[in-house]
């Protein structure tokens, strides 16, 4: 049944309009008295069911409407969520027994149980793939799992083929979300991803796709009604436009925005800005193509990397250099060790093989060009720094698809600039898949360590995997089979008026956030 | 003369055809010889390159270029677009969502720019010959200078942030939620649905794109319009109007601008097509639902079924154009008719 517009409606849209068009200052700040936060965020979710796709750029979307098994606080140590205790039944780490909350609620009313686990973590990646669909990426991920047993509603066993010492990260990390089994089945895959329902502390109220996700706090959230009531997720792709909602008092908090403007913004009146550093790192995906064939290029290329200069040119100095393909602070990072940038050095392994400045070697260098910040920069950077040891790179800009058909095809020049995301800061999801021989997004095929690392992914002894992490990652770069570069960082303006919380591994979480008493 | 009309529709749409089955191969060879490859875009961390052959298998990629495009075109002809290698959704869903914003944002765009065009080349002829009519040259020319996406920008730095005026981010204010869908075209659906706090936040939200796209198209028909108006005025029907003493302001509008009007119509056709591709960048920068924010993203993930399909949508919307141009020449031009 439809209306038309009556000279009522026509006079009740004049004054919105008008009061649209009026300060945005005094319209967010009354947003902001009724309960509502707009947050400006540079992507969007490719589809609601979040166990499809793996992408870290919109986790942080996802978790405003589900939940995982486990959780990560702040500072990146796993957490209880929905699973209250975990732990191993055997020695050789095939069995893990979780116990899940009782007090779990779906948006529907509906009470999550162990089932919903079992489905979402076993029954639905191993559901036969209809005609023209897609496998769902835990099939991928959680594949080393052989059954679930559900021993009560809050309590499941979880019977593994072989070891999956990383199983308790994964239960943090990417697509592992709990979905309602019932609920799915009832109204099918199609309907479930128009009307999204998960046990997470926002239900979804609206979706306009590449644009618009409008939330509300679920009363009946198991860790407690959200402190905002109410979130607009503005999806703005292009940084300008998100620096000029935040400027514009249109958006509350704005993601990603570029390092210089987040610098400037912080100096407004008004609004509050963050450099954080994340759990991300930047590095150059190097191959033995080439110019590199020869370890002492490869050794003098990372030499020659001056990453503290780097950071302040175009980070603010807020981006750590990182000497293994791991962020600082993990389990992963060996704390004691110091790959030093040293033209000297460069120049005199570029000699041992008949090489330097006035015989250049010569190479193709790839990176993206606004793929991360200031990629396509920091390549132009680094090739000036080359230049002046004996490397003469060529540098050429590339989508990212270009790169994984290279990557796929094991054609990739020389080095690549390239930015790993593991929100989970777990090694193996750095140097365990960066650098074995196996993985599609390995560059350096470096067989030796093919059985070095099919040991530590088995490897039930915590200790002993990290340690083994640790010492890998240091190999692989004092052998020049990796050219880490910085830690990444994540860029936050916001209002004054927000309680920002910070997550360690990048996470921007409106759940966690408050507005401050006016 | 609904007959001529009819005839002509009928004539560019069995044209149509062919075109669109060879724009369709097209692009489907080409997206598949580029270096790019949509299959490892879409696999998790820790994939195994036999994971890889099996979704290469999945999606079909591992068969030849002739027969996938075969499968590809008989599922088309069925009705059947796809899905989505990126959003695991329809193309059909994906595509029916996003074209509905773009036809609003280019109609508006269209109407601003040709509204504008048309009285700043009348204002250019009434000034002719005199100092008004070189600064508004060059303001024209000035204009066209700037590309739509950087016009986005300096819209949203000026209009948007130092004088806070308009939104400029989406299609409503946060308040407002989406009205029930009926046609799909937010406007239509809001005055449909009674909500006119939502037409006019919608409405609002169009401004500054729509005008980025107009400013575009108005320089272009402002010169376009004062050179034909110059020509015709010189015309013989135009002495003889004025020899009849019809005031000059109904020769201007009732004569010659008719007269005129031909090569305008012709040039905003053509443009027309272009504020498509403009739509594109526009799109992106203000958060728009659209069609161009939908090829974006599916060129980022190397989501070949979405491309392929907005691209033939690209492809039918010029021929659409281009037809109902011809049909306006029609109703334009008497002689065409006689013809």
């Amino acid at each position: 049944m439809t209306q038309m517009l009556d000279r009522r409606s026509v006079l009740a849209g004049g004054a919105a309009a008008l009061m649209a068009m009026g300060v945005s200052r005094e319209v967010l700040a009354q947003a902001a008295a009724a309960g509502q936060l707009t947050l400006s965020f540079p992507a969007d979710v490719p589809t609601w069911d979040p166990n499809a796709r793996s992408l870290a750029a919109v986790q942080s979307l996802y978790k405003m409407v589900f939940d995982q098994p486990l959780d990560q606080a702040t500072d990146m140590k796993a957490q209880a969520a929905l699973v209250t205790a975990w732990r191993y039944l055997d020695a050789g780490g095939l069995s893990l027994e979780l116990t899940f909350r009782d007090d779990v609620l779906f948006h529907d009313g509906s009470r999550m149980t162990a089932e919903d686990f079992r489905y979402s973590f076993f029954e639905r990646p191993r559901a036969p793939v209809p005609d023209g669909g897609r496998r769902l990426d835990t099939a991928f991920l959680w594949r080393r799992i052989r059954d679930i047993e559900v021993t009560s509603p809050t309590r499941a066993v979880v019977q593994f083929s072989e070891p999956m010492p990383s199983a308790i990260a994964w239960l943090y990390f990417l697509c592992s979300y709990v979905v309602p089994k019932a609920y799915l089945e009832r109204v099918g895959l199609d309907e479930f991803q128009r009307r999204p329902i998960g046990t997470g502390p926002y239900r979804l109220t609206e979706y306009q796709q590449g644009s618009r996700i409008t939330l509300e706090a679920f009363d009946r959230y198991w860790g407690g009604r959200p402190a905002i009531p109410r979130i607009t997720v503005d999806i703005v792709r292009d940084p300008t436009a998100r620096v000029a909602s935040v400027e514009a008092r249109r958006a509350h908090v704005a993601v990603d925005v570029p390092i210089r403007e987040a610098v400037r913004l912080g100096t407004v009146r008004g609004l509050a800005a963050r450099i954080d550093l994340t759990a991300d790192i930047m590095l150059l995906q190097i191959t033995r193509n080439g110019g590199f064939e020869r370890d002492q290029v490869r050794l003098a290329a990372h030499h020659a990397i001056n990453k503290d200069a780097i950071s302040r040119a175009f980070f603010q100095g807020h981006a750590l250099p990182i000497s293994v393909p791991a962020a600082r602070g993990t389990p992963g990072y060996p704390e004691n060790f110091s790959f030093p940038f040293s033209e000297e050095r460069a120049v005199a392994l570029l000699r041992e093989v008949g090489h330097g400045p006035d015989r250049p070697v010569r190479i193709k260098f790839f990176t993206t060009n606004g793929v991360f910040p200031n990629d396509f920069d920091m390549a132009r950077a680094i090739g000036q720094m080359w230049r002046r040891v004996g490397i003469e790179a060529d540098i050429e800009s590339i989508e990212l698809s270009t790169y994984q058909e290279r990557l796929r095809a094991n054609t990739l020049p020389e080095a690549t600039m390239f930015n790993w995301g593991n929100a989970a800061g777990d090694p193996e999801m750095y140097g365990g898949y960066l650098l074995d021989p196996r993985a599609i997004f390995s560059a350096f095929k470096a067989e030796e360590y093919r059985d070095r690392i099919a040991a530590l992914l088995i490897e039930p002894d915590e200790a002993k995997r990290f340690e083994g992490y640790r010492a890998l990652h240091r190999d692989a770069v004092e052998k020049g089979y990796s050219i880490p570069l910085l830690q990444s960082v994540r860029t936050v303006v916001h209002q004054a008026s927000v309680n920002y919380v910070k997550y360690d591994n990048g996470w921007a979480l409106p759940q966690a956030w408050s507005f401050r008493p006016a | 003369m609904a007959l001529i009309a009819f005839q002509i529709l009928l004539r560019r749409l069995l044209l149509a055809a062919p075109i669109v089955l060879c724009v369709s191969a097209l692009v489907f060879v080409v997206l598949r010889l580029l270096p790019a490859d949509a299959v490892a875009m879409s696999l998790p961390p820790g994939a195994t390159a036999a994971d890889y052959d099996r979704l290469k298998a999945e999606l079909g990629l591992d068969r030849s270029i002739f027969a996938q495009y075969m499968i590809w075109l008989g599922r088309f002809a069925a009705g059947d677009l796809g899905a989505s290698i990126h959003f695991r959704r329809p193309v059909a869903e994906l595509v029916g969502t996003a074209l509905p914003n773009t036809l609003e944002l280019v109609a508006v765009g269209l109407v601003l720019g040709v509204a504008a065009g048309v009285a700043g080349g009348l204002a250019m002829f009434a000034w002719r010959g005199r100092a008004a009519e070189q600064v508004a040259d060059l303001a024209a020319t000035a204009l066209m200078s700037i590309p739509e996406f950087l016009w986005a920008l300096l819209l949203i730095l000026g209009l948007g942030v130092a004088l806070p005026l308009l939104p400029f981010v989406g299609r409503l204010a946060p308040e407002f939620a989406l009205p029930p869908h009926i046609t799909g075209f937010l406007l239509l659906d809001s005055l449909l649905a009674g909500r006119a706090a939502t037409l006019g936040s919608a409405l609002l939200h169009l401004v500054l794109p729509s005008l980025a796209l107009a400013i575009a198209l108005a320089p272009l028909i402002m010169r376009v319009l004062r050179s034909s108006l110059l020509e015709v005025i010189l015309d013989d029907y135009v002495t003889q109007a004025r020899l009849r003493g019809i005031p000059e302001r109904t020769i201007l509008l009732r004569h010659a601008l008719r007269n005129a009007a031909l090569p305008t119509v012709s040039l905003i056709g053509v443009q027309a097509g272009f504020m498509f591709g403009g739509t594109v960048l526009v799109e992106v920068i203000f958060g728009y639902p659209g069609l161009g924010n939908l090829m974006v993203d599916a060129v980022r993930n190397h989501d070949l079924p979405v491309i392929q399909v907005v691209a033939l949508v690209y492809c039918l919307l010029v021929l659409g154009i281009n037809a109902v141009v011809d049909v306006l020449y029609l109703l334009i031009n008497p002689k065409l008719r006689a013809a």
